[in-house]
């Protein structure tokens, strides 16, 4: 089900330059004029916190979405060597205290920007704070690393 | 609807959202906040004998020897020989013909506009089969030339609405209460779960109950006047003098309503399993019924609520714990992370506090649960009405509707290739 909202080439090239060039560390897009653009992009230093604080722009008000080049540490069991991990993640940030229109144009609309970002790891859908919490994002990305 | 108001190109559609149900129709333009209009999924038909009574006022609709009444004004007088019949069965549109007496009906009298005018979006439950989208695809096109027409199964657009794309609808109705997990906006419909434990099957619960108590469940209609009594005191009442022959149909009809009211005002639902002090504690509530008769109601409405719930198989708890276990095990945390909680139903008080008391038990343990319910009855009772409202209303969902030209080349099979 797709609500027929486009993304904009904009958005394709800067999730790009997260992947291919590793520009950036994360993006945030937002529907305008009936259209995914980028609102956002943050630099390679960026951290977990700047993510969230420009995800949660809207003040709980306004839904996002959010792209993110999350890197983390692995440890092979029963070895001592270490890994680093890269995981893309796309998140849908519907906040439960956004109006039922604004939920409802970012839910139906979800699947078109799935399919323009190629390349994503996990899809997260986050409504609370707590969803989308670094905590609870690692754990996803983590549930499907072999132990 | 504040945010964007860029958002909606839609004024210049005119879209018309439906949203049937076997309770009700709901009925309305689309981007408005609520249904225009809310018909009962009934139609009386009243078979006339010999010659047509010319004193009659003019009704909705004459065909040949039967009169047909449509919506709660019309069906709501006792009239001889007038039947009551549905037409939906298990959730889908059933008797076409009726159903099209009242499409009839709503754009003379709800709409009050030219078919031709107003694409068209319908709800639809998720277990509806092909034949049925596709005849309804022909109905619109066909007969009633709509421009655009599309179908969006309920439990997405409760779940879109609700701000998910993967959630598991829990949606307790009139006839019926079922457990459909959405992933990534599509149904999953081979683990769709439903029972008949609904509201109605409430409302007989309600009656054998108060029928056992031998409360006199005369309603309305039949009461001409009553007196004032004392609690608990036998009803005086003067019966209203009825047109002879009034159906059982009609009558049965009629007792739903008042055994609706009844169960509104007063069943509660417990969060735990019932239990008699738990119960007694909870301060009793007053029902006066059309009769005059009045009494103060206290465990037995929460021993009537425990039916939806106590049940191995069927309970509502139950239901949405084999539906989530019936999906593959990578998406059963994300669906008890988001049960969304819709239909009539719910609005019995306490129900989805039990249903997360129940689920809580069934689901693994350190599963993060959360339970999603409008607060407002109005967005629990019309929660796929108002997703539709919404989504008809996006300026580039014009370009996903079933047009009339892509009818014409395509015929009734675009509905499967188009609504998903």
């Amino acid at each position: 089900m797709a609500s027929g909202v486009a993304v904009s080439d904009a958005s394709v090239k800067a999730y790009e330059e997260i992947k291919n060039g590793k520009n950036h560390r994360f993006a945030i897009f937002k529907i305008i004029d009936n259209k995914i653009d980028v609102e956002h992009v943050g630099s390679r230093d960026a951290s977990y916190d700047d993510f969230l604080e420009h995800l949660k722009a809207g003040d709980g008000k306004q839904c996002r979405y959010g792209v993110y080049d999350y890197e983390y540490t692995y440890q092979h069991q029963g070895t001592e060597s270490v890994a680093q991990k890269h995981k893309l993640f796309l998140m849908l940030w519907c906040p439960d205290t956004a109006s039922v229109p604004n939920k409802m144009i970012y839910a139906s609309s979800y699947e078109a920007l799935k399919q323009s970002l190629v390349g994503i790891q996990k899809y997260i859908q986050a409504n609370d704070t707590e969803e989308a919490s670094q905590e609870s994002v690692e754990e996803i990305l983590r549930s499907t690393d072999r132990r | 609807m504040s945010s964007g108001g860029m958002l909606y190109g839609g004024d210049e559609i005119g879209a018309l959202v439906f949203d049937p149900g076997h309770h009700s129709l709901r009925v309305g333009y689309a981007q408005e906040d609520t249904p225009k209009a809310e018909i009962p999924a009934v139609v009386g038909e009243e078979t006339i004998s010999g010659a047509l009574d010319l004193e009659t006022k003019p009704t909705n609709n004459i065909s040949s020897n039967t009169k047909h009444y449509i919506d709660t004004t019309f069906l709501n007088v006792p009239r001889s020989n007038m039947e009551i019949q549905t037409y939906m069965k298990d959730g889908m549109i059933d008797n076409w013909d009726l159903f099209e007496k009242v499409l009839n009906y709503t754009y003379a009298r709800v709409v009050s506009s030219k078919s031709e005018y107003h694409p068209v979006l319908f709800s639809e439950a998720s277990w509806n089969v092909r034949t049925n989208r596709e005849r309804l695809t022909e109905l619109m096109f066909e007969k009633y030339n709509v421009p655009a027409f599309f179908v969006v199964k309920n439990a997405v657009l409760a779940a879109f609405a609700n701000g998910r794309a993967t959630a598991l609808v829990v949606d307790s109705g009139a006839t019926h209460t079922s457990a459909v997990p959405v992933h990534e906006g599509y149904v999953l419909t081979q683990a769709v779960v439903k029972s008949p434990l609904g509201g109605d099957y409430l409302s007989l619960q309600c009656r054998q109950y108060l029928e056992s108590q031998g409360i006199d469940l005369t309603p309305v209609y039949a009461v001409a006047s009553k007196d004032v009594i004392r609690e608990r005191d036998n009803p005086r009442f003067q019966p209203r003098i009825l047109p002879d022959k009034l159906t059982n149909s009609w009558q049965q009809y009629m007792l739903k309503g008042l055994l609706q009211d009844f169960q509104m005002s007063t069943v509660q639902v417990l969060e735990t399993p019932y239990d008699e002090r738990t119960a007694s504690q909870i301060p009793s509530v007053h029902y006066e019924f059309p009769t005059g008769y009045h009494q103060e109601f206290g465990c037995e409405r929460f021993k009537l609520a425990e039916s939806l719930f106590d049940h191995t198989m069927l309970g509502a708890g139950q239901l949405a714990s084999t539906s989530v276990g019936m999906c593959d095990a990578d998406v059963r945390l994300s669906l008890y992370g988001s049960v969304v909680v819709t239909g009539g139903n719910t609005l019995l008080q306490g129900f989805p506090e039990r249903l997360n008391r129940d689920l809580s038990h069934r689901a693994p343990s350190n599963t993060r649960l959360k339970m999603i319910s409008a607060n407002g009855s109005v967005e629990r009772r019309f929660g796929a009405w108002i997703g539709g409202s919404i989504l008809a209303s996006i300026g580039t969902f014009q370009q996903m509707w079933i047009s009339a030209q892509e009818y014409e080349e395509g015929g009734k099979s675009q509905v499967e290739r188009k609504c998903p």
